[in-house]
């Protein structure tokens, strides 16, 4: 279960506290400009007013990582930008999510040389991957949503966990 | 491939001051490694030039020679020539003399090699399928917080029938 | 050479602190900043190294390679068709053009003929772009200028491209929809009227945005005079594209050495003198209007006939012909498995992307892929000329002038 318990102890039954707070989190996500590359045109084109992803709360971007919680990785990850995007991660402030858009995001697509990292996920906890190249509006949005469903159960990734 | 005319790397410096003072402008300038075209030599740079006057364009081979492989530098002559002969350098490692920077531009600085080398692999891994400890993913048509009759999925994301192990 | 999470955090750990750290410079007053990879200013992954006296721009350094993505490598990796839909992932906001530039320059190695309608096509669909990628720019730009209302009002025009390309081609982006030798798919059913929408649309919408914009004060005292480049440096820094033409120098490959059907097209070419950030916003204004017209003339003119060179050593036979010809689906299996060979030599193909001269240097040894295939992109370019313009301005300005050369870093990087 999700942080509130572990602050207060073991004494007290917090599970609809932890709904709530999940709820609140889930309701209003504060997503990292992190735009790479073409998935970045879609992750704006989500922001803007046919698709309007101010209907989920989200449509604030902030450019600061101190201020984000959620990091959509829109593109291809060079071996170069590796580091940087680990540094913008580690500044980002628990608890934070992160969303692979994208076929190259995910797992390099059809990109399978010498100068891309082969998945997000080698470098960062990934919560959602979402398929496509570049993928639609609509798919970022549902795969927000899956996001919204994975923050209300208080799931966290294991690798989160133990690390 | 039908035989281009090269000129050799000092002829190239001679000939581009003069280009530049008929109002030549340089479109592009890249490396290419000949390895498997039959050349004499292995390296080479291909340079577009465009007058906007005349709307005429040439493009010339310059041989690169030695070892490094080295071509003197116009960037002196044409400011622009300057991200393309460190991409060049980067990319073939190509050296261009007397180019104010030549640093890596496009990969890390610390990188070994020079990728579009022939003999530099493309770089292909093989595509890992890592199994996954234990997913559980909602049914469909389940409401979202529902916390009853997850569906269980094996390491592929293949959801598996009720009742049976989790893997 | 494979990499591993250890790699990258140690990498990260010896390069990564080094490299972002402020720098002061006590005896000259200086300070060294970073600005970027990862800035809401800079249009994607664009690094610069700024060395400022107080709020003025003494120097800067753009460092580029974080979107490094190795096509070039890649495409010699695929056979000629498939490099279609690498190239198409470098410039993605003008996809249509790196795949006409490719799709030209093999043509010329293979001595292929493009059928009038193929042409037409082409030349359609690529201003058509043009209008949805200065869109973009548009958005970017005003809203850098703080004007927000520009960014919403681009994107719900370009939604409406975007559409008409998803009908054309099945895809919203990455189209790969241009081969050498045509086009993939002759145009849907109803898309007169798709374009129609199109083109009545873009004239009314581009009054909005000037009336938004043009007279606009605070959007006047942000941008003229501002990023300044004279014409004789503009040429010798490379520029090309809206950044030469605001210059005065009237320079568009679409005229000067026409291709697929510019030919036929009767359009303008317009020039500014000032050369500043006003200078390239009103070009890009008036090449939309101008790309308008071309897209009517099209609508008006498109000829019949066949819509790709329909040589069956060369080009897939049609889909519906699979079903009625055996000798067809010998062709198209030929050509999915292996690729066409095409003959040894090499060509250097420039078209007039939205950004400028977009070129492409394609070598063939006479195998079924490509030897070397070098995309010469306007934006790798012009990012050259951004320390000219910023020179002596102020850190505001700065901002206005990377949104005026509208870099794209995917095709920066490639």
């Amino acid at each position: 279960m999700g942080g509130v318990s572990d602050a207060i102890g073991a004494n007290f039954m917090t599970a609809q506290l932890d709904k709530l707070v999940n709820w609140a989190r889930k309701s209003s996500l504060w997503p990292a400009t992190f735009g790479l590359a073409c998935c970045a045109i879609e992750m704006m084109a989500t922001t803007m007013p046919r698709h309007d992803l101010a209907r989920f709360g989200m449509e604030a971007f902030r450019a600061s990582p101190r201020q984000a919680d959620l990091m959509i990785v829109a593109g291809r990850v060079s071996q170069k930008m590796a580091p940087v995007l680990r540094q913008i991660y580690d500044q980002m402030t628990e608890p934070k999510w992160v969303i692979s858009m994208g076929a190259c995001a995910s797992s390099g697509g059809i990109f399978n040389n010498y100068a891309l990292v082969q998945g997000v996920d080698q470098i960062v906890p990934v919560d959602i991957y979402v398929p496509g190249c570049p993928p639609r509006p609509e798919m970022l949005m549902d795969g927000i949503m899956l996001l919204h469903q994975k923050i209300m159960r208080g799931e966290y990734d294991a690798r989160r966990v133990t690390a | 491939m039908s035989e281009p005319s090269w000129i050799g790397g000092p002829e190239w410096l001679e000939m581009a001051k003069g280009l530049r003072n008929e109002r030549w402008q340089l479109a592009d300038l890249c490396g290419l490694d000949g390895r498997d075209l039959g050349f004499d030599h292995r390296f080479e740079a291909v340079i577009q030039l465009v007058n906007y006057e005349t709307k005429e364009r040439r493009t010339i081979h310059v041989r690169a020679e030695g070892e490094p492989p080295s071509v003197p530098s116009v960037a002196e002559i044409w400011p622009t020539a300057n991200f393309m002969e460190r991409e060049a350098y980067d990319l073939f490692g190509i050296e261009f003399e007397g180019h104010p920077n030549l640093t890596r531009i496009l990969m890390p600085d610390e990188w070994e090699g020079h990728p579009l080398r022939k003999d530099y692999g493309v770089g292909k891994v093989a595509v890992e399928f890592i199994p996954q400890p234990f997913i559980q993913v909602d049914a469909p048509g389940q409401s979202p917080g529902s916390t009853e009759s997850k569906v269980q999925v094996d390491a592929l994301g293949q959801a598996k029938p009720n009742g049976s192990e989790p893997s | 050479m494979t990499t591993t999470p250890e790699m990258i955090v140690s990498r990260f750990e010896e390069a990564g602190h080094g490299a972002f750290v402020e720098k002061y410079n006590e005896t000259e007053g200086h300070m060294t900043i970073n600005m970027g990879p990862v800035h809401p200013a800079t249009h994607g992954v664009l690094r610069l190294l700024l060395e400022l006296d107080g709020e003025r721009v003494v120097d800067c350094q753009p460092i580029i390679g974080y979107l490094h993505t190795g096509m070039e490598k890649e495409c010699e990796d695929q056979n000629w068709r498939g490099a279609v839909t690498i190239v198409t992932r470098m410039d993605y906001l003008a996809q249509f053009f790196n795949e006409q530039v490719y799709s030209l320059a093999v043509e010329k190695l293979l001595g292929l003929e493009v059928p009038a309608r193929g042409r037409y096509i082409r030349t359609m669909i690529a201003e058509i772009n043009r209008i949805s990628s200065h869109l973009v720019w548009f958005g970017t730009q005003a809203l850098d200028m703080g004007a927000m209302s520009g960014m919403f009002y681009g994107f719900r025009e370009r939604e409406v491209i975007v559409d008409f390309f998803e009908m054309v081609t099945g895809l919203r982006m990455n189209n790969g929809y241009f081969i050498p030798g045509g086009v993939w798919e002759d145009l849907p059913d109803g898309w007169q009227e798709a374009v129609r929408v199109i083109v009545e649309m873009m004239p009314r919408r581009l009054d909005e945005y000037e009336a938004l914009l043009s007279e606009n004060p605070i959007f006047l005292e942000r941008t003229e005079g501002v990023g300044a480049i004279s014409a004789d440096d503009a040429l010798a820094m490379g520029a090309t594209g809206p950044i030469l033409r605001a210059t005065g120098v009237s320079v568009d490959i679409r005229r000067d050495r026409p291709y697929d059907a510019y030919g036929d097209m009767e359009f303008g070419v317009p020039t500014r003198t000032e050369g500043d950030v006003y200078a390239r916003y009103a070009v890009r204004m008036i090449e939309m209007r101008e790309s308008v017209k071309i897209i009517q003339q099209c609508l008006d003119n498109m000829p019949a006939g066949d819509y790709k060179n329909m040589d069956p050593k060369l080009i897939p036979p049609p889909r519906a012909e699979l079903n009625r010809s055996m000798e067809a689906v010998i062709h198209h299996f030929k050509l999915v498995t292996q690729g066409y060979t095409v003959p040894a030599g090499e060509h250097y193909q420039a078209v007039e992307s939205p950004r400028g001269e977009l070129g492409c240097y394609v070598v063939s040894d006479g195998g079924s892929s490509p030897y070397r295939c070098h995309m010469r992109d306007p934006s790798f370019v012009n990012l050259q000329s951004l320390p000219v313009m910023v020179r002596g301005g102020l850190i505001a300005d700065l901002i206005a002038s990377i949104a005026s050369v509208d870099p794209v870093l995917g095709g920066v990087d490639r």
